[in-house]
């Protein structure tokens, strides 16, 4: 039955692939990608793992078809034809395909119990992990303890790459002045006129989201979850918010300058408890320093804080591409075009206050 | 029992690419945009199915996320389509027949 189904999503996947490949009209290939993720998801789950299929979701069901769609407001829609004939470009895609193909001749079955995956260190974590950390969810021990300096070099990258987008992205908008309280969300009142039953959906849903976020990230030990799921998890919610309200009402909510800072406050916090096992005489990371009598207690301590460090950096990280995406005007690539209020939320407000000026 | 779940899955399945079929043909960006969220609750529900088949209901937490980030998604690519690309959707499906 598990083969049935891992078998036609894959022919799925190849499937999605395809149709993606061949699609010009951008805003189609990004609701396509949507699917292709939640193939990949479900592909993941067959193969029992949660937690990549936990991430997945969150990151590619919600978060990218955003910022797809964010990135489509600011260029074309439309794919332009390739000049020249791909079929160059096709063979060394065959080629490197068919190499890789070879390569996994020699790669052991999936499932195989004597492949080296499971005869390295897994076989210890898998052993000795409820000894020595005592989390139900191996996982999260291996994640967040074991390989502990990995996530931490995971996290820095997740930080670098907010900063690059910021960079990138900011240049050329207007500099905000520090301090400056964010302008007035006179765009609301058509935003509510508009959308009577998503403003009530949304605003009821937000705390039981920001919550779920949060069990999310402290249930991260027991099941699947953890830092990286539920900072895009408490993301969304205020992604969310933003789409219907419009993003100075988030940001009336979590200024701009205070997430910047957040990004960096989570790394801290991780490489925090880092420097703190090693002031007390353990290698870097290794909390079984926070505790000496009760090493167990340690490791719960340090994956806790750590955790929540790698959710504030996710989460800040991610709002602030938000917030630069929402910020950058549009470049005028095809004159047709109206403004965004997806993003920017001014023009709808603009037509609404000549509606009541026409009214009055 | 698992026969019963067994074969919701596979029901499951069909739905599935009977959603990706009207993603891929299209013709309009609706089209699509409703595929894809029927994609999305088949795929909330298949992973409660697999869930049930393998024996460990707590995927649930799973499902729960994808009904929330497909509602999120949803929702701004209908943002995106009523104010962004409305007047683009004749000239797109009209250039893109293969």
């Amino acid at each position: 039955m598990e083969l049935l189904i891992t078998v036609t999503l894959f022919a799925f996947l190849i499937w999605m692939a395809v149709v993606i490949g061949r699609q010009r009209d951008l805003f189609s290939a990004s609701m396509l990608t949507g699917i292709f993720s939640l193939i990949c998801a479900g592909l993941f789950t067959v193969m029992d793992a949660v937690d990549v299929a936990f991430t997945e979701a969150a990151v590619g069901a919600g978060i990218s078809t955003v910022l797809f769609l964010a990135t489509l407001a600011l260029t074309d829609e439309r794919e332009r034809r390739p000049e020249h004939t791909p079929l160059a470009a096709i063979g060394v895609v065959a080629l490197t395909g068919a190499a890789l193909v070879y390569g996994t001749l020699d790669m052991p079955a999936y499932g195989d119990p004597s492949a080296p995956v499971h005869t390295g260190v897994a076989r210890h974590y898998m052993e000795r992990s409820w000894d020595e950390i005592g989390l139900p969810n191996i996982v999260t021990g291996v994640l967040a303890s074991y390989r502990g300096f990995d996530t931490f070099g995971e996290l820095g990258v997740i930080f670098t790459a907010g900063i690059g987008v910021s960079l990138l992205l900011s240049a050329g908008t207007p500099e905000l002045t520090p301090g400056a309280p964010p302008p007035p969300p006179k765009s609301r009142a058509p935003y509510v006129r508009e959308m009577p039953i998503l403003r009530t959906v949304s605003k009821a849903l937000m705390p039981y989201i920001l919550l779920f976020a949060l069990y999310v990230q402290a249930h991260g030990d027991f099941g699947p979850g953890g830092g990286f799921q539920a900072g895009v998890i408490f993301t969304a919610a205020l992604i969310l918010y933003g789409l219907i309200w419009g993003p100075s009402a988030v940001e009336a909510f979590a200024r701009r300058r205070l997430v910047e800072r957040a990004t960096a406050v989570g790394l801290l916090i991780y490489g925090g408890v880092g420097v703190t096992t090693l002031t007390l005489g353990h290698s870097f990371l290794d909390y079984s320093a926070l505790s000496p009598e009760h090493p167990q207690h340690g490791q719960h301590w340090g994956i806790f804080v750590v955790e929540l460090g790698v959710g504030i950096t996710v989460s800040a990280v991610m709002l602030v591409i938000y917030y630069v995406f929402a910020s950058r005007p549009k470049k005028d690539v095809s004159p047709m075009r109206q403004p965004l209020p997806l993003l920017g939320g001014a023009c709808v407000g603009d037509v609404s206050t000549e509606d009541a000026e026409a009214d009055s | 029992m698992n026969l019963v779940f067994g074969a919701a899955a596979m029901g499951l399945l069909v739905t599935m690419a009977l959603a990706m079929f009207r993603a891929t043909v299209g013709p309009s960006a609706y089209d699509r945009i409703s595929a894809l969220n029927a994609f999305g609750t088949k795929t909330v529900l298949l992973i409660a199915v697999l869930g049930f088949l393998s024996g460990r209901p707590e995927w649930l937490d799973l499902a729960l996320v994808y009904g929330l980030c497909n509602f999120v998604g949803t929702l701004a690519v209908l943002r995106f389509s009523k104010y962004g690309s409305l007047a683009k959707d004749e000239l797109a499906s009209a250039e893109d027949e293969p």
